[in-house]
């Protein structure tokens, strides 16, 4: 089955940057959203959503709410989530994990990283 | 007679204690009259500071704005080498296309294999530039994080002002100008070196392995 990826970063950049890495990767399909509450509108909309890539410091919604929405909703508990963000203190790292992110990238990456990141979470839940 | 005199000691006592305090009174004229002259010379001094202290405040907002101005305009020039980028990647991907449809027809060939070797080369380093851009986020960031102190410090100025002026500064800035916290992150770092990663990489197999509770899991990261 195809990734739908749903790119959330208020960084149109960021955003931009994450897209060409995906076509770099071989993954074409993906939404955008600029921060946690789009991408809750985004994800409740596109029931093809299968892979949310999310941003930690963000407008209205952070990444980390967005997450714990996502898991505290039944539908949503086993989709997966990759945070690519800035912050790589120990406790940041912890404190998403904890809310159950599935992986974690520090920025700024490389599209291998992604790539790397992606296959893994997509094999442990095969 | 005898409370007659005890009378007169005691005027007399008074009298003493007058002539002391009036001593006293003199010897303390010219300290004060230094305390004055002091008074007078700091007020126009502290009129000074108080301009301007006013005059900083008002020039805060306009940093903060130009500050802003600088996130804009870099992203605007990443969102543009980006568009070239993508454009000349295109570019790339279709002369690499047409070279394997050339090699395909007319066989090995030293100087096509050349060629798309370089294409191979070039293609990486488009790539790498993209992955460079991402110092705009990061730069925005560290921004961001500017203004934010620039905001505190505009509000504890302007409190300032209000406590020497007892006016309220007139002049408020846009909801806009300043970032809200949360939105940044003061710590962001452009740093290639792959140590958080291998922390997070650490910390992601150190979870994966313990296939867990919420509860066992929150007890492993307790005392990281």
């Amino acid at each position: 089955m195809a990734l739908k990826f749903l790119i959330v970063d208020d960084s149109v950049t960021m955003r931009r940057i994450v897209a060409n890495s995906l076509k770099t990767i071989g993954h074409e399909l993906f939404v955008e959203a600029s921060d946690g509450k789009e991408a809750m509108v985004k994800l409740n909309s596109d029931e093809e959503i299968n892979f949310v890539i999310t941003d930690w410091n963000m407008p209205e919604v952070s990444g980390l709410e967005l997450v714990r929405t996502i898991r505290a909703n039944e539908k949503y508990v086993a989709l997966p989530i990759l945070m690519v963000t800035t912050r790589g203190l120990k406790e940041d790292i912890v404190e998403a994990l904890q809310a159950k992110v599935n992986n974690y990238i520090v920025k700024p990456f490389t599209p291998q990283i992604l790539k790397e990141k992606i296959e893994q979470i997509i094999s442990s839940a095969a | 007679m005898m409370e007659q005199k005890t009378n007169m000691e005691n005027i007399f006592d008074k009298l003493g204690d007058l002539k002391s305090f009036f001593i006293y009174g003199q010897k303390l004229i010219p300290i004060l009259q230094k305390i004055i002259d002091f008074m007078q010379s700091t007020v126009p001094l502290l009129e000074n500071v108080n301009r301007e202290i006013q005059d900083s405040t008002s020039k805060i907002p306009k940093a903060a704005l130009q500050i802003n101005r600088v996130t804009n305009a870099t992203e605007v020039a990443t969102t543009e080498i980006l568009d070239v980028v993508d454009g000349v990647s295109m570019d790339i991907h279709s002369m690499k296309d047409k070279l394997q449809s050339i090699k395909s027809r007319m066989g090995e060939d030293d100087d096509l294999v050349t060629l798309l070797g370089m294409i191979e080369k070039i293609e990486t380093r488009m790539m790498n530039i993209t992955i460079s851009l991402q110092v705009q986020d990061i730069t925005s960031q560290q921004l961001s994080s500017v203004n934010h102190l620039i905001q505190s410090i505009q509000e504890k100025l302007s409190s300032l002002v209000k406590d020497l002026t007892n006016k309220e500064n007139k002049e408020i800035p846009s909801i806009d100008l300043y970032p809200r916290d949360g939105t940044f992150n003061a710590d962001a770092r452009y740093d290639k070196n792959s140590k958080s990663q291998e922390l997070v990489d650490s910390l992601v197999t150190k979870r994966n392995n313990s296939k867990t509770s919420q509860e066992e899991i929150d007890k492993l990261f307790a005392n990281q």
